[in-house]
């Protein structure tokens, strides 16, 4: 089942830490997003295969902007 | 001839002969501040000069503090005249992003919870046997708010500037140590896993502009005395969410704010004069502020769990820690907090909302403060 | 007045008030946004 991982909070994007194709576990960390001066980490929703990543490094993010899509159970 | 070298030499060992033990404390004092800011990162922008300002004036027969010296022409005409502090909050309202609380408007009320230790403080304080305008002075440490404590202390208790300020500026960057405990003492598993989805934009540009209006003159009307303290961070926050005077925002929230900084502070540390500073009373001081802070997270905490059981669930009640005026230090505090027990929670927004309340919650507690002691016939 | 009377009062209509004006605020915010709605032009136009 493909998991969609949708940006929890506005801000930027300073990390992109997977790629296409990584497998991660559920609550890896996949990213950092710069929000109000503050680094936030984001976790993997939950365990799989990464299929597509929708953000690169710098971009500016709105809440419920698509981040990364999960195939789970990869 | 002699005589003439021995006098002369006699001059470059005064300074020596009349160091008191009082001097002396306060000038490791001022060490230890500078050490806290330089090396500890707690608040340097204030703790440098204000460390500084506190070596300076214990250096006997320098008479830096004495009528004509340099620190007395600048805390005569910035702090006794308000100037600095009010300088400062135009700069504040220029560098805060108030959209946060303006999202969910019904956080201004944990802006107000985050301000009952001023006065449960100012309680504390009359109970050990302060003055009525000391106790004031004491209780607004529990605003968080270094300038809104400089500004009701220079006027109504100017004798204790340099304890309250200290206790003001140090607690505030000890906020992440302070609060974690008290958070988790008042608050179940379950409450602080609770997920807040950030909300998505809802406030107008109209909103932005015309909100620091209103506050201006709604808050004016009912607590005229504290208008200084409102009607400057609102008239910052206007120039930047206005958009029309860039030039002018900017230069608050930099230039002017840097240059004031560097006053405020020095004048603050030259109030740490060892005669003055070095008493029982200061320590008492140091203590009620550390409790101020303390009763401001419990209340907001508690107040949170209001509102928790009021929407349902809804709301986190570890937001509340956030409604006291350390911006943006509580907010990041709350949001680590969470993240803690749930890592796809992110209170950073909600918290920020708070937060950005408790600063408008410490101003108005100031200003209420203020008017209901005029009120009262006290001031 | 003795200090009860003050240390009780400044608690009571202090804290009261305050929690009082930012309630009035809130409310006030909360009008303020239904009159002026948020559009999603407006500030692409900003």
């Amino acid at each position: 089942m493909k998991i969609e991982l949708t940006s929890p909070i506005p801000g930027k994007i300073m990390k992109v830490l997977v790629g296409v194709g990584d497998v991660v576990n559920e609550d890896d960390e996949v990213m950092k997003i710069e929000s109000m001066k503050m680094e936030n980490p984001v976790y993997a929703p939950a365990a799989g295969t990464i299929t597509a990543i929708g953000v690169r490094e710098n971009d500016e993010v709105e809440v419920d902007d698509l981040l990364l899509v999960i195939e789970e159970g990869g | 001839m002699l005589e003439a070298f021995a006098n002369g030499f006699s001059g470059l060992l005064a300074g020596f002969l009349h160091l008191q033990l009082s001097n002396v404390v306060m000038i490791i004092v001022g060490c230890v501040l500078l050490y806290l800011g330089i090396k500890k990162d707690f608040e340097p922008l204030l703790l440098v000069p204000i460390g500084f300002g506190c070596i300076l004036v214990n250096i006997p027969l320098a008479n830096l503090m004495e009528p004509h010296g340099f620190l007395r022409t600048i805390y005569d005409a910035g702090i006794m005249t308000e100037l600095f502090p009010l300088l400062i909050f135009v700069g504040i309202g220029a560098m805060t992003d108030f959209s946060p609380v303006l999202e969910n408007p019904v956080t201004f009320l944990l802006g107000a919870a985050g301000q009952c230790g001023i006065f449960l403080t100012l309680g504390l304080a009359l109970a050990l046997g302060f003055t009525e305008l000391d106790a004031v002075a004491i209780g607004v440490i529990g605003a968080c708010d270094g300038p809104t404590a400089i500004y009701v202390t220079a006027k109504y208790a100017p004798h204790l500037l340099g304890a309250v300020s200290v206790a003001a500026y140090s607690y505030m960057s000890l906020v992440p140590v302070i609060q974690p405990p008290i958070m988790r003492a008042l608050t179940t598993e379950k409450e602080r896993m609770v997920v807040m989805r950030a909300t998505r934009k809802s406030v107008s540009k109209t909103t932005r502009i015309l909100f620091p209006l209103v506050i201006t003159i709604l808050g004016g009307l009912i607590a005229p005395m504290g208008l200084p303290l409102l009607g400057t961070i609102m008239l910052g926050n206007l120039m930047r969410e206005c958009g029309a005077v860039e030039r002018l925002t900017k230069a608050s929230a930099n230039e002017i704010a840097n240059v004031v900084t560097l006053l405020l502070g020095i004048s603050i540390g030259a109030t740490m004069d060892g005669k003055i500073f070095l008493q029982t009373q200061t320590l008492i001081i140091l203590a009620l502020g550390f409790i101020a802070i303390c009763l401001d997270t419990a209340c907001g905490v508690l107040l949170g769990k209001v509102l928790y059981v009021t929407s349902k669930g809804k709301i986190n009640p570890l937001i509340g820690a956030a409604g006291i005026s350390a911006f943006p230090m509580s907010a990041r505090v709350v949001m680590k907090e969470g993240q803690k027990y749930n890592k796809k929670n992110y209170l950073l927004m909600h918290a920020m909302g708070a937060n950005a309340a408790g600063q408008i919650g410490s101003v108005i507690a100031a200003a209420v403060m203020l008017s209901v002691l005029k009120g009262m016939g006290i001031i | 007045m003795d200090k009860l009377t003050f240390g009780v009062t400044m608690l009571v209509v202090g804290m009261g008030g305050t929690l009082l004006t930012l309630g009035i605020i809130s409310a006030v915010i909360a009008l303020m946004k239904k009159i002026f709605p948020y559009k999603k032009e407006e500030e692409e136009k900003a």
